[in-house]
């Protein structure tokens, strides 16, 4: 009965508006990682995964046509938390205490860096100088839907939407909300791109998570949403649950800045911390969605820390990234609606592009999507810069 | 070869932000990474912007690196037989 | 279950890492005003320094300074507010990316950048492989990273944690921010700030860093008895979220001996707070430390160890009171009222143990 469950979800990434596009492209192995169409830089021949609708035509389907300019950021955010509200059945006026977080990195940097000379010479841009910093995106969404009571935005990079989550149970337990809207946004700006390309872990081809010759990650570009509540509440309003939110853990490598410590010291805790929590067994998890980034580094630090969990046979494993790229902040919420519709559908996602297992560590992916009866408990990872390793759990309900 | 063994070493001091040390500080032979000066990967990853700026020598990949960084002699042989300005 | 703050300590305008402030407060007129460094060679290695901005210099020493003697993995949350992260090497990434058309860039600066850079530089520092968030909503960032912390007290996953707020000015972002009404436009001081005619108030910046732990010893300042945070709430919705706070406590309003408020000087932000105190506060007096600490987005977080350094000392300053020139002895409790662009609002409430 003091279950945290998952009651509703929206997703937008490169496979799609929405769960069942994103359902149909993993089932069907069609990658979304291709060509740069929508981010103006010299760099354009770096695979990515970007969503394919512009910033109009997502005013479009929003049917929005604000005073004020919005980042590429909100609207994705907002595309996909239309979505799970409506499966949640929440609107302004709904009466409960409602949280809404949401985790995101660079904030408007994709308008303020076309706009940020110019910011210094006149005062023609000027409106774009407030969505500079990363709660904008979350001030914007929020204003948008209306009838929140507790919003606030997280930023540890690639595990922000993740720590998202793992706020909002944490509100509802301690019973200052009854309902936590928690995911996370980012688009594709140029700084990242960079950013990711002066530390030269671009692979200049699709990404090969967990593959001998992997030269890196590709990034991506997305938003995702899952609602959260107990029993007593998503009765009480009719909801039906999806799953529940049966663990979690925050962890930090204490490694270095960037790199990832070689035993994976702080994806180990978070792993073995998040199964504490949900008070299972290593036995009992039938999939692993990976962290996976592709990059040398990440992908022998976190196999080294599942065998070091789940011993010389873990669950099946793979990384989505090979489809989505790595969406950044908005990964740990694009990947665990990816586990989720994975859970409730009895399937395993692939590892697109595997080909030679790595030689330091012994684990060899999932290649191709696998239908399993029944699968009970999957775990998501989600690993960023600084060493901020989140993993979470989620669980059919019995 | 002196000369540029004295540059390289300025260069390495600005660009790694090396506050408290001289070029007489550090040994030319004397390895960059580990228990030497005590360098990590973006130290490297530096140094091969470094080398792009300066000497127009454009590296790949980050593990071409690992040759090239070696010491500073190292570096400045391979500068001198590669550069393009 | 009760919450301590052991130990505070700050880096700002005034004078870093003591409490001279507390007796001789520094007056600012400019409405541009960097802070005041300490020597932090005796905190950090050059070696490891050499990369840090000022804003990592300041939240590892200021965390350093609080955690004294700790060990690895003695801290079980290290959680950090910032509005703004590491906004001076996200400008140089930035402009070296603008100037030469995203070519010959460097790692650092980027690698340098992000909000969470300073949390995860603490624990990279302490070598603490436990809890580790960043909260980055603007003026209710700190608010957020001590809720975080709080929550976690409560449902019993921690035992202590490392709470900070950490937010630097450069001269860019305090031109872009000026041009959208955040700064006076003139020189200030503390009485136009106090009944201000005009928007803005004058920038500052803020590292502070205080232990919390859930065992009170000789060394606890105060305890935080209880917070929440509101978003939009109605007139009643926040009467009824202090009533709720103060019931928890076995307490009446009668019993607040201060509210500590962030009054700035911006005349819509002050508004906001002379409206509260007309619906919930009545005659209980305003605190206020906006006008010796200036503006910023987690300035919040100096405002928490304003009114802890008031509780320890057993006195509040009238340099601090708001409305009647005097002093106010032996506090027993203080609720910390805060709001941001009136759409945020929160209350914290610290009482002497």
């Amino acid at each position: 009965m003091n279950d945290i469950l998952v009651t509703a979800m929206g997703i937008l990434t490169g496979l799609g508006l929405g769960k069942d596009e994103t359902l149909q492209s993993l089932i069907n192995q069609n990658s979304a990682i291709g060509e740069l169409k929508h981010l103006n830089t010299i760099h354009s021949s770096l695979p990515v995964s970007e969503v394919r609708l512009s910033d109009k035509d997502m005013l479009s389907l929003l049917n929005y046509n604000p005073q004020n300019p919005l980042t590429r950021t909100t609207l994705l955010g907002m595309l996909a938390l239309r979505e799970a509200l409506e499966q949640a059945k929440i609107d302004k006026d709904t009466p409960k205490r409602i949280a809404f977080i949401s985790g995101t990195t660079v904030g408007g940097m994709e308008k303020n860096e076309e706009f940020y000379l110019e910011f210094f010479q006149n005062n023609s841009k000027d409106e774009y100088i407030s969505l500079h910093d990363c709660a904008a995106s979350t001030q914007d969404i929020a204003d948008y839907f209306g009838g929140f009571d507790f919003i606030t935005t997280i930023s540890t990079a690639c595990s922000s939407a993740a720590n998202a989550i793992i706020l909002g149970a944490n509100l509802i337990k301690a019973g200052y909300v009854d309902i936590a809207v928690v995911g996370g946004t980012e688009c594709l700006s140029k700084f990242h791109l960079n950013g990711f390309n002066t530390l030269m872990i671009l692979d200049k081809e699709a990404c090969k998570p967990f593959d001998k010759n992997r030269q890196g990650l590709n990034l991506g570009e997305g938003a995702a949403y899952i609602v959260l509540e107990r029993m007593e509440s998503a009765k009480e309003r009719g909801v039906e649950p999806i799953c529940k939110l049966s663990g979690y853990a925050n962890t930090c490598d204490a490694f270095h800045q960037t790199a990832s410590s070689p035993d994976g010291q702080g994806a180990f805790l978070s792993m073995k911390r998040a199964l504490e929590d949900s008070g299972l067994s290593a036995e009992d998890i039938d999939y692993i969605n990976a962290h996976g980034t592709g990059t040398d580094n990440n992908d022998s630090s976190e196999a080294s820390a599942i065998k070091r969990v789940f011993g010389e046979n873990p669950p099946y494993v793979s990384s989505t990234k090979s489809f989505t790229g790595h969406t950044t902040s908005a990964a740990g919420s694009v990947e665990s609606v990816i586990s989720i519709l994975a859970l409730k559908n009895n399937f395993i996602p692939a590892n697109l592009n595997f080909q030679t297992p790595m030689e330091d560590v012994d684990l060899v992916p999932a290649q191709r999507t696998i239908q399993l009866p029944n699968i009970k408990h999957i775990m998501t990872n989600s690993f960023g810069f600084g060493g901020n390793d989140s993993s979470c759990i989620f669980s059919k309900i019995i | 070869m002196e000369d540029l063994i004295l540059e390289l070493k300025k260069e390495i001091i600005e660009v790694l932000n090396l506050e408290e040390i001289t070029p007489e500080d550090i040994d030319s032979n004397a390895p960059l990474f580990g228990e030497g000066l005590g360098l990590d990967s973006i130290d490297a990853l530096e140094l091969i912007v470094l080398l792009e700026k300066n000497y127009g020598i454009k590296l790949e990949n980050a593990a071409q690196g690992k040759e090239i960084f070696k010491s500073v002699s190292v570096m400045a042989e391979y500068i001198k037989n590669n550069r393009k300005k | 279950m009760a919450i301590y703050i052991q130990s505070i300590s700050q880096i700002s305008i005034q004078e870093p890492l003591c409490d001279n402030w507390f007796e001789n407060p520094i007056y600012h007129s400019q409405r541009y005003v960097p802070s005041i460094e300490p020597n932090y060679k005796q905190y950090i290695n050059p070696m490891s320094s050499r990369r840090m901005g000022k804003i990592l210099k300041r939240a590892v020493t200021t965390s350093l300074n609080v955690l004294h003697e700790r060990k690895d993995n003695e801290i079980d949350a290290i959680i950090t507010a910032t509005g703004l992260g590491c906004i001076e090497n996200t400008e140089k990434f930035l402009y070296s990316m603008l100037e030469n058309n995203e070519t010959l860039l460097t790692p650092t600066y980027f690698i340098q950048s992000t909000h969470n850079t300073i949390s995860s530089q603490i624990a990279l520092e302490l070598k603490c492989n436990n809890y580790n968030s960043t909260y980055v909503h603007r003026g209710i960032s700190f608010e957020s990273a001590l809720f975080d912390a709080f929550l976690q007290f409560k449902l019993n996953k921690i035992t202590n944690a490392l709470v900070g707020a950490h937010d630097e000015m450069t001269k860019d972002i305090f031109t872009l921010y000026d041009k959208i009404g955040y700064w006076k436009k003139g020189d200030i001081c503390v009485e136009t700030l106090r009944k201000s005619e005009t928007l803005g108030s004058f920038s500052g910046e803020v590292a502070v860093s205080s232990f919390l732990s859930n065992e009170k010893n000789e060394d606890s300042i105060c305890s935080l008895a209880g917070m929440n945070i509101l978003h939009k709430p109605t007139k009643e919705k926040l009467e009824e979220t202090l009533k709720r706070l103060l019931e928890e406590n076995n307490l009446t309003l009668s019993d607040i001996d201060a509210v500590l408020v962030g009054h700035s000087g911006d005349k819509e932000n002050d508004e906001v707070y002379s409206k509260t105190k007309e619906n919930l506060f009545n005659d209980i007096p305003f605190v206020w430390y906006k006008h010796l600490f200036g503006e910023s987005f987690s300035m919040s977080g100096l405002g928490f160890y304003v009114g802890a350094t008031c509780l320890k000392k057993n006195i509040i300053p009238k340099h601090l009171v708001f409305d009647s020139p005097k002093e106010i002895l032996n506090p027993k409790h203080i609720l910390i009222y805060n709001h941001f662009q009136n759409s945020e609002h929160s209350f914290i409430l610290l009482s002497k143990c």
